[in-house]
C-alpha cells in the first residue's frame, strides 16, 4: 500500500506581507498537494499566486515552477506537485491591504 | 524484568505494546492541539502553534543526507525559527492493564544548520512526556533534558510535578484546557546533570539511547537512563490531577523540543518501542 500523510503546516495562521511557510521534509513522497483554506474575517480581495519553492537543504529555496493561485473570495485553494526531491515551502507577497487567517495542509503520497 | 534484546537495541520487556520504525510512516505520531470550542481562536495561546511531526532523511547542506540510526528515516520535530517556539509530536492509545511499562528510543537534537558556527546553546531543551488516567486520576509525568537558557549551558534532567491552572474554553462549560509544556515549574532530578554528545559542528549529529520506566499503578516514573547514565527518578513526583471525562485508561506519550533562540531546534527520533510487563 502506498504511504500517504496530512500536514497541517499553518494553523488559524494570520497572514500578511511576506510569506514563507515553516519548510517541510517530504523526500520519501513522489507527490504533494498543498492546500490553503481561508478562514474569516478577511481582509481585502485581490489575485495572489504563491510560489512552490524546493531546496537542496532546507535554508536556500528556488521556485519549482508551480503556482498556487490564492482565489482570496473562495474557501480554498490548491495545487499540486512532483518530482521534488526533499523540501517544500510555499512563498509569496500579500497586497498591502490585505490580511488572511487560513489553514494549509500538504498532503503527501509515496 | 528484561527478556531480550531487538534487533535494534533495545531491552524491551516481555509484551510490545508498539515498536515504530519511521522507515515505516509516522505510525501514528501526530501533531498536538489544545482543546478549543467552536473556534481555533479559542485555543489557549501557547497551543495555537505547536508545529507538527515529518519524516526527515536528516539533509545537511554539507554532507548530504544522514538518514537515521537504522535505516533512512526519523521522525523529526521542527521548531520555528523563534526562541520559546515548540515542535510535538504525539501518539495516543490506551492501556489494557496497569502494568509497569518501559519506552525506549534512540533520538538526537541539533539546531538547524543555517548558520556556520557550532549552536549548541541554541536548543532550550527537549523531552518526554505520558499523560495518563486511572478512575481516579489523571497523571502526567514530564522529563526534559534542559540544554541552555539565554545562551547559559545547563546540561541538566528536570521533571515537573507542579499542577498546571485549568481554563475554561467556550462557553458550553464542558471544555478546559491547561498548558503544561511551559518553562516555570521545573525542578532538578538528583545529580542530573549530564553532557550529551553534541558533536562539534552544526551538521554533524549522534544518536542517543533513552530509556523511561513507568507503573501504571502507581502512576509513577520507575527508571530514565539516557546513554550510560541511569538517573533516580523516585522523587519524581508527576502532575497529578482529578480524573477527567472522557480520558479512562489513557496513554498518551509525546516528545517536543523548545528553541531557545531565533533559530529553528530539530528534535530527530529514529525509533519507538513501548514495551509492558503483563501478567
Amino acid at each position: 500500500m502506498r504511504q500517504s500523510h496530512t500536514a497541517v503546516i499553518e494553523r488559524n495562521t494570520s497572514w500578511s506581507g511576506r510569506i514563507e511557510t515553516e519548510p517541510y521534509e517530504a523526500g520519501w513522497a513522489s507527490e504533494a498537494m498543498f492546500f490553503v483554506r481561508i478562514l474569516e474575517p478577511r481582509t481585502g480581495s485581490a489575485p495572489v499566486s504563491l510560489a512552490v519553492q524546493i531546496s537542496p537543504d532546507g535554508i536556500h529555496w528556488c521556485n519549482e515552477g508551480t503556482v498556487l493561485p490564492l482565489d482570496t473570495a473562495a474557501a480554498l485553494s490548491w495545487c499540486r506537485v512532483s518530482q521534488f526531491g526533499t523540501w517544500l515551502r510555499l512563498a509569496g507577497r500579500l497586497p498591502r491591504d490585505m490580511s488572511l487567517k487560513v489553514m494549509v495542509y500538504i498532503q503527501l503520497k509515496a | 524484568m528484561l527478556t531480550h534484546t531487538t534487533s535494534d537495541g533495545y531491552a524491551p520487556l516481555p509484551v510490545t505494546l508498539f515498536h515504530d520504525d519511521f522507515d515505516q510512516g509516522l505510525q501514528g505520531w501526530t501533531g498536538l492541539i489544545g482543546n478549543y470550542e467552536d473556534s481555533l481562536d479559542s485555543l489557549l495561546p501557547e497551543y495555537r502553534d505547536l508545529r507538527p511531526p515529518m519524516l526527515s532523511n536528516s539533509p545537511a547542506w554539507d554532507t548530504g543526507s544522514s538518514g537515521s540510526l537504522h535505516g533512512t528515516y526519523a521522525m523529526k520535530l521542527a521548531t520555528r525559527p523563534q526562541a520559546g517556539s515548540l515542535a510535538v509530536g504525539i501518539k495516543r492509545l490506551t492501556y489494557r492493564q496497569a502494568c509497569p511499562v518501559q519506552l525506549e528510543t534512540y533520538f538526537t537534537f541539533k539546531p538547524e544548520a543555517n548558520e556556520l558556527r557550532l549552536g549548541e546553546m541554541d536548543t532550550h531543551s527537549f523531552g518526554i512526556l505520558f499523560d495518563l488516567q486511572n478512575a481516579d486520576r489523571r497523571v502526567m509525568p514530564h522529563l526534559h533534558y534542559l540544554n541552555a537558557v539565554e545562551g547559559v549551558h545547563c546540561g541538566r534532567w528536570q521533571f515537573k510535578r507542579a499542577p498546571p491552572q485549568f481554563h475554561d474554553i467556550g462557553h458550553t462549560g464542558k471544555t478546559v484546557s491547561h498548558f503544561h509544556l511551559n518553562t516555570a515549574g521545573w525542578e532538578d532530578l538528583p545529580d542530573g546533570r549530564q553532557l550529551l554528545c553534541y558533536n562539534e559542528i552544526a551538521t554533524k549529529q549522534n544518536w542517543h539511547y533513552l530509556r523511561v520506566g513507568l507503573d501504571l499503578n502507581s502512576m509513577r516514573l520507575t527508571a530514565l537512563q539516557c546513554n550510560d547514565r541511569i538517573f533516580d527518578v523516585s522523587g519524581a513526583e508527576p502532575m497529578t490531577m482529578p480524573a477527567m471525562a472522557n480520558l479512562w485508561c489513557m496513554l498518551n506519550v509525546a516528545f517536543w523540543i523548545r528553541a531557545g533562540t531565533p533559530r529553528r531546534s530539530f528534535l530527530l527520533i529514529d525509533s519507538v518501542l513501548l514495551s509492558a510487563d503483563l501478567d
